[in-house]
């Protein structure tokens, strides 16, 4: 599952891997913001924006065939948009947004595929997140996947007793029987919830959740996000002058 | 419509992200205010419902099925404060986790499903009374919070720069209200199933606030959908200054980019107009809401 996937890339030895999250969502958002403000993708600017992404390939030691397939799983998205400005007389304006979200999802990829999830959402924090934001989001992550494969389970279940099967007028009996189903998902997510706060309440939860990890810059890190930086918006000026 | 990453102008999204971090930032003030400690779990695991509520397929016929987006269900079931961050969440996690949208596309992404269309799709049920209007106002609700999203997504695509043909977005227009449709229908299905498994769940919008409701729809519906049938002519005293002869000596001291209530940047477009229009509300309940602030400490010191 492309989750684990990139959960496994964030657990590798790069040197990418041991940079603070902050530093690295630094030069990701200046990155971003350099593709989302080029105006014409020329071949020179298409492979300008490539060494950043190289570089954080290199230096996270991240597979590039699995990156870029990973990638494209954004180009349906992006797919339909382009083909408005196709038809609507722009061919070269619809490449050139397939392109940019294509390197932008890259971008956002080598981040995530170098950082693991809660290091991801400490960073943010410490960028000036609303901690009560990254609080729901740090229990959502964690039972994501808990949640997800209950309701695997009672799909499969509703599958083997003949669920999807039917002729129209049962129709209605399989809309009952998945609005049932999301129903029971739903009491047991809420008796859950109070379960989890029941628990860590008897672990000394005090409305934040600990990490071993202490989060604090070093050389390296202010290397990576002044280069980063430096680097990417250099490139961004470069390309403007010369456009 | 999860908007990725390269496709909105640098104005749209800078724009987007300040509308939605305000926005957030007022509903996670009130959640905390609302909730206490032991609910802060709920909300990440009702996000992680939402998400595993999206594997649970209803069939349509003809070999297809769809499933729940989970805006209003929220809404309905946490109130709309703690719904907002709980779908701020579900976005962040899926743009980070996922790539399901882009980064600097999530203000725009928040603002268009967690704020805009999931307030909107709240707003009938907040109005209703009777339990026969509830059911009624949740699949008008589902409806409503899938079309405002997707016209949200589309006029902020145009806005950048980005040429839809205008029977591509009919088109779209057309898969919103289907996708609308089926929304409000399985929001109605699971609600109903609530209802017995677990009594209490759905809440119910207090009295008091269905006036404050209905008088902020009414504006939103006057300020961005009314304008397209306003009356172009001048006002009495545009056509005064027009017949005396001095209308060609006004000059504006100031410029801003909402003159004569419209975009500069899409002066003669009904979405031009309508921006306009959503951001003189949203500028005046913010003035509102701080003077009340402090004639309130005022009142209290």
């Amino acid at each position: 599952m492309h989750h684990l996937v990139v959960d496994e890339w964030s657990r590798r030895p790069g040197w990418l891997q041991q940079r603070d999250p902050r530093a690295k969502l630094v030069v990701l958002l200046t990155y971003l913001v350099c593709v989302s403000t080029m105006r014409e993708l020329t071949p020179p600017a298409l492979v300008a924006l490539t060494v950043p992404l190289a570089a954080g390939l290199v230096l996270g030691k991240l597979p590039v065939s699995g990156v870029a397939a990973r990638a494209m799983l954004v180009l349906p998205f992006a797919g339909p948009v382009a083909l408005a400005a196709w038809l609507g007389g722009r061919p070269a304006q619809g490449l050139s947004l397939l392109v940019r979200a294509f390197l932008s999802a890259a971008a956002v990829l080598v981040v995530a595929g170098a950082t693991p999830m809660p290091l991801l959402l400490r960073g943010l924090e410490g960028l000036g997140a609303p901690s009560f934001l990254v609080l729901v989001v740090q229990f959502l992550h964690r039972y994501l996947f808990v949640l997800s494969e209950q309701a695997q389970h009672m799909r499969l279940a509703a599958l083997s007793r003949g669920a999807g099967h039917g002729r129209a007028r049962r129709r209605r009996a399989l809309w009952r029987a998945a609005g049932g189903a999301l129903a029971v998902l739903f009491a047991r997510s809420h008796a859950r919830a109070a379960a989890i706060h029941r628990a860590m309440l008897a672990r000394g939860y005090r409305s934040a959740i600990p990490s071993l990890a202490h989060m604090k810059m070093g050389v390296p890190d202010w290397w990576l996000a002044a280069a980063g930086v430096i680097l990417i918006a250099g490139l961004r000026t470069v390309l403007a002058l010369g456009s | 419509m999860h908007i990725p990453d390269g496709l909105l102008s640098p104005g749209i999204w800078v724009g987007t992200w300040a509308a939605s971090a305000a926005a957030v930032g007022l509903a996670a003030r009130r959640a905390q205010r609302e909730l206490d400690e032991s609910r802060v779990p709920l909300l990440g695991v009702m996000g992680a419902f939402v998400f595993a509520a999206q594997m649970v397929n209803f069939p349509l016929g003809f070999g297809s099925s769809g499933h729940l987006v989970g805006s209003v269900l929220l809404a309905v079931t946490l109130g709309p404060a703690p719904a907002i961050v709980v779908m701020t969440a579900i976005l962040l996690v899926q743009a980070l986790v996922f790539q399901d949208g882009g980064v600097l596309a999530l203000g725009a992404n928040v603002f268009n499903m967690a704020v805009a269309g999931l307030l909107a799709g709240y707003l009938p049920w907040a109005l209703a009374g009777g339990a026969r209007l509830r059911s009624i106002a949740l699949v008008v609700g589902g409806f409503v919070s899938v079309m405002v999203s997707g016209g949200l997504a589309v006029a902020e695509l145009a806005l950048s720069g980005v040429a839809i043909p205008p029977l591509l977005a009919w088109s779209a227009a057309g898969l919103f209200a289907l996708n609308g449709l089926l929304e409000g229908l399985l929001t109605l299905a699971v609600v109903r199933a609530l209802a017995v498994v677990q009594p209490g769940a759905v809440r119910t919008a207090a009295t008091a606030g269905r006036t404050m409701v209905a008088l902020g729809g009414a504006a939103l519906v006057l300020a961005t959908g009314l304008v397209a049938i306003a009356s172009e002519a001048p006002d009495v005293f545009d056509s005064l200054a027009e017949r005396t002869g001095i209308a060609d000596r006004a000059r504006a001291l100031i410029l801003t980019p909402l003159a004569e209530y419209r975009l500069a940047w899409a002066p003669d477009s009904w979405w031009g107009q309508a921006a306009a229009g959503l951001s003189g509300l949203i500028v005046m309940y913010a003035v509102g809401v701080a003077l009340a602030r402090i004639f309130a400490k005022r009142r209290s010191a």
